[in-house]
């Protein structure tokens, strides 16, 4: 029994492996002297959270520790004690508080915070659930939980090493948690990380390696999108057309907000949003179009915005065969110098930098939109719309090509009759 | 190092940068001023009325506007340097009513400040911080405008000694309608140590209360219309001793402080004001068409674009760079980088303008469109505070008198005839036109400078070189007389002008890359335009400079100036003139 309890104990203390190390290294624990010391550190694995905590199970009645307040975690019979630390700390919602609460909490349990590794490594685990990852006070809370000065190498041997690696590993996770979420550590960090474990330690070079490249990549992305992205469908919907035009000078015009209406009849009626967007290059390239080609309303394309999929759908025509293209330069289109050198010499062939690789012939794209949904009804709405800025569209065929949204194929699979959307053609001709 | 009072590479690099807190808390003023600048400023009506409305004073003296650079004890915004240029940036959109600031604070009370008395400063502070009162800088007379130590305004000593009595006239005082304040300088006669009497300039605070001051109409200019300049008479104003600033006779000192304290702000206006421009002219540029193209599809086009933003970064670089060296604590004083953020500001700014308005075409001549404003509003940057000849004048001759305290030993000792010294010079001659290798630390494995920039930083370091061995022969052939060629002079102005325009960049560039500030590429793109154009020019102004040089017009220039001025007309015949 008491071999068992030796064992026991000392498998507990060495999920606060430092203890064990300074063992090691000679300090004075009487009771961790002999064989059973030996034996345990190699009986014990890695990570042996959950094997420390059941066998402590065992332990229940006899344990040495008298407060039942602080020892409910190690009792109630959960697997992972400390993730229990926290469900019992927020008492409401999950937030900052009730989390830094739980951080204390554990500090105060004991000064020389056994199991400070399996702590820290629960508490990264419930960050997210608590929405406290993207805080850089929490991140320094948690480093404060390791203590201090007990890890630092003090001669050249500890140097060479490792010295500590279970928790410099832990270290290392904090700051790579940090760098997942891309929150920039400060000099509250650094003092810490230097408390902890010294200089040319494994976090520290982390630490620098952070502070060296965060930096670097912070304003890499000629594109950002914005963290916060609008709720509203009408906005979402401007801000992800811009981005797709990436023209200035290209106009968003919302042509239906969203509304529900009751009617008359009680009926619900509801409209979605439909907006839409056009530069003035279009505007010109579809007034020049010969209305005998149709143009066609293809869609929905998806746009990813981190983790938001917005649909647009595009109205394009077919790339004009090489006879009809319209090349030729009045000569008297300008008045002051000649436009068109009546030479016979080309381009030389050495100062000629036009790229043919990877140049394919696109038909023309006059404007695009995003809609609520991807119905023929809607885009012709659109479409009427398009016809106050582009008179032309009433003249041209338009052709629906439109393959199934995520919406439709949801409500398809809903709706009894399942029908599948194949293209369809609509001639629409209408005199304004 | 070079030749001028030098900055080691210590001092220019890394490019001064503020912390965090100093950021946010200017950011937080940016934000107000900029709001009131746009909608409650109506440069317009300003520029038409010839005055600025008194709800425009008003709402500046509201945002604290009048009291920058005091300190908080006594009621201002106790800015520093960077973060008055900074400010500088927005409040440069009206040219008039920066010039009022400006000659408010920058000049107007600048005495005050740097060399006031505490007792002064605790007396007329305050009052001005919170624009109650205005203040003004009294120099120029109409015999003395660069001239400014042949002013004729006297101050007697009263019989008790306990006053003075000013008596003259100054004219083209900005602020001089509306100051209450005026920091005036007039010639006392002093008794030396060895018992003689001398005329020596003091600078006075005068207000207006003290009686005698009268101020003439507004006058009419040509731009920076809404900033009131008039002339002031004083008649027998009676000054009392307590308000003279620094000790009787020392004015021309504080006169030399105050002006060039003040220069390095101008960098940033300018720079403020070209990137508003750009912004407009942009606007206009890619939406008009002309033969089926946008405006920004043509070459010449994108040309004048690329001036205007090269120009305006090399501004912003050398103003932020000159404010942060004034800023940190210990480095000696940067008069001279001031006065080459002013002269290469005002030329550019001045450049700039023009291409705008030349981008807008016919439009950009209309009074509706402000570009005939920002045109001649900017006009007057060459001509205020130290024309730019005058300033050429007070680089090249700085950086000679620097020079040549290091070089005059050797040089007299090659004169005497001392054959090591000689050959020394002769090896390095031959050395030099053999192509030497040059390093200042720059480039290379512990090099400062971003290996990004690593061709533009060769390209300093070896204008910087033959900078040193030109000037070096400058100074063996004409000694002191070289404060008479003023063509040389200038050359060697506009050689040092560019060198320290293109440090600045490059540190600029440096420190954008290293951080991975946003478009640090394009960055990297404008140093490196502007370095290979200021190298070049500098090697063409250098060439010039040697003696016997094919290039140098100089004999050629002064020959035809002094036929023209002889007769004070043109002297050619007519081309349809006949002799038989």
């Amino acid at each position: 029994m008491n071999g068992v309890r030796n064992l026991l104990r000392a498998r507990e203390l060495s999920a606060g492996r430092g203890v064990l190390r300074q063992a090691l290294l000679g300090r004075d624990r009487p009771w961790l002297q002999g064989s059973s010391c030996a034996q345990s550190f190699w009986l014990v694995p890695v990570r042996s959270i959950r094997s420390s905590a059941a066998l402590s199970h065992s332990e229940l009645v006899h344990s040495a520790r008298g407060d039942k307040e602080k020892d409910r975690g190690f009792r109630d019979g959960s697997l992972v004690p400390f993730d229990e630390l926290f469900e019992r700390a927020h008492e409401g919602d999950r937030n900052k508080a009730a989390f830094s609460r739980a951080v204390e909490l554990f500090c105060q349990r004991d000064v020389r915070r056994r199991g400070h590794i399996e702590f820290i490594n629960a508490a990264l685990r419930k960050m997210p659930e608590f929405g406290v990852e993207r805080d850089l006070d929490v991140y320094n809370k948690i480093l404060d939980v390791f203590p201090k000065e007990v890890f630092v190498p003090r001669n050249f041997i500890q140097r060479m090493f490792n010295h500590y690696p279970r928790q410099q590993e832990c270290g290392i996770h904090v700051l790579e948690q940090m760098e997942n979420y891309g929150i920039m550590p400060n000099k509250q960090t650094k003092f810490l990380l230097l408390q902890i474990f010294g200089e040319k330690s494994h976090p520290i070079r982390k630490y620098q390696r952070l502070l060296y490249w965060f930096p670097k990549f912070k304003h890499i992305n000629p594109y950002p999108v914005p963290a916060a992205l609008p709720q509203d469908p009408v906005d979402l919907a401007r801000i992800s057309l811009q981005r797709i035009a990436a023209d200035l000078s290209a106009k968003v015009t919302v042509y239906q907000l969203p509304l529900t209406d009751i009617s008359d009849a009680g009926k619900e009626i509801t409209q979605l949003h439909i907006v839409g967007i056009q530069s003035p290059d279009q505007q010109e390239l579809l007034a020049r179009h010969n209305p005998s080609r149709p143009v066609f309303v293809e869609g929905p394309f998806p746009l990813w915005l981190k983790k938001t999929c917005v649909y647009y759908y595009v109205l394009r025509g077919e790339p004009l065969p090489p006879e009809e293209k319209e090349e030729v330069i009045d000569s008297e289109r300008n008045f002051y110098y000649p436009m068109h050198l009546d030479l016979d010499l080309d381009r030389d062939l050495w100062d000629d930098e036009e790229f043919y690789v990877d140049e394919v012939v696109e038909g023309p794209i006059f404007a695009m939109c995003m809609a609520g949904a991807g119905d023929q009804a809607t885009l012709a709405k659109w479409i009427l719309g398009l016809q106050q800025t582009n008179p032309i569209l009433s003249q041209t065929p338009v052709v629906f090509h439109l393959t199934p949204g995520p919406r439709e194929l949801q409500a398809a699979s809903d709706s009894e009759s399942g029908e599948e959307e194949i293209p369809q053609s609509w001639h629409m001709k209408q005199e304004l | 190092m070079h030749p001028l009072p030098p900055r080691t590479p210590e001092e220019v690099f890394p490019y001064p940068e503020i912390s965090n807190e100093e950021l946010e808390e200017i950011n937080q003023f940016v934000g107000p001023v900029e709001k009131f600048f746009s909608e409650e400023v109506d440069s317009k009506k300003i520029d038409q009325d010839a005055k600025i409305p008194p709800e425009t004073l008003k709402g500046l003296k509201n945002l604290g506007l009048f009291g920058m650079q005091i300190p908080e004890e006594y009621g201002g915004l106790g800015l520093s340097n960077t973060m008055y240029a900074r400010l500088g940036e927005i409040i440069s959109l009206d040219g008039s009513v920066a010039v009022t600031l400006a000659a408010h604070q920058a000049i107007g009370l600048k005495g005050i400040l740097i060399a006031g008395t505490d007792e002064q400063k605790a007396k007329y502070l305050p009052k001005l911080a919170s624009g109650e009162h205005i203040a003004a800088f009294c120099l120029t007379e109409p015999g003395s405008g660069s001239d400014a130590a042949s002013i004729q305004t006297r101050a007697t000593m009263s019989e008790d000694g306990k006053s003075f009595l000013l008596n003259g006239s100054k004219i083209w005082i900005s602020n001089g309608g509306l100051a209450d304040i005026f920091t005036v300088f007039a010639r006392t006669e002093i008794v030396d140590n060895d018992g003689a009497k001398k005329d020596k300039i003091t600078a006075f605070i005068v207000e207006r209360a003290f009686g005698g001051v009268t101020n003439g109409k507004p006058e009419d200019k040509l731009g920076i219309r809404g900033s009131n300049t008039c002339e002031v008479h004083f008649e027998n104003t009676k000054v009392p001793v307590e308000n003279v600033i620094g000790e009787v006779g020392g004015g021309f000192k504080v006169a030399m402080n105050i002006l060039n304290s003040g220069r390095f702000s101008m960098g940033s206006a300018s720079a403020g004001m070209i990137k508003k421009l750009i912004e407009m002219t942009a606007e206009y540029a890619c939406t008009r068409k002309q033969f089926n193209k946008k405006l920004s599809d043509f070459g010449l086009i994108q040309e004048k674009f690329t001036l205007m933003a090269v120009k305006a970064y090399v501004m912003e670089s050398m103003a932020y760079l000159t404010a942060g060296m004034m800023d940190r604590p210990g480095v000696p004083d940067c008069s001279v980088e001031a006065a080459m953020v002013k002269v290469f500001s005002s030329e550019g700014a001045w450049i700039c303008v023009s291409e705008a308005l030349q981008v807008l075409g016919g439009l950009g001549y209309m009074k509706d469109y402000p570009y005939e404003r920002y045109l001649r509003d900017s006009r007057v940057l060459l001509i205020f505070e130290g024309t730019n000849e005058i300033l050429r004048m007070y680089i090249a001759l700085t950086g000679m008198q620097y020079a040549g305290r290091i070089l005059t030993g050797k040089i007299k000792e090659m004169k005497k005839g001392n054959v090591g010294v000689a050959l020394e010079i002769f090896v390095n001659k031959f050395r030099d036109s053999m192509g030497r290798k040059v390093d200042l630390g720059l480039v290379g494995k512990d090099g400062v400078a971003h290996p990004s920039l690593e061709e533009s930083s060769k390209k300093l370091e070896e204008n910087i070189y033959y900078f040193g061995t030109t000037v070096e022969g400058l100074l063996r052939r004409f000694g002191k007389t070289i404060v008479d060629e003023q063509l040389v002079l200038k050359r060697v102005a506009d050689v040092s002008i560019n060198l320290y325009a293109m440090t600045a960049a490059i540190s600029r560039a440096s420190r954008s890359i290293s951080i991975g500030l946003r478009n640090h590429d394009h960055e990297v793109l404008l140093t490196n335009i502007f370095c290979t154009e200021a190298y070049f020019k500098n090697n063409y102004a250098m060439a010039e400079l040697e003696k016997y040089a094919a290039e140098n017009l100089d004999d050629s220039i002064k020959k035809v100036a002094q036929q023209v001025l002889e007769k004070r007309a043109y002297i050619c015949s007519h081309p349809l003139e006949r002799t038989f």
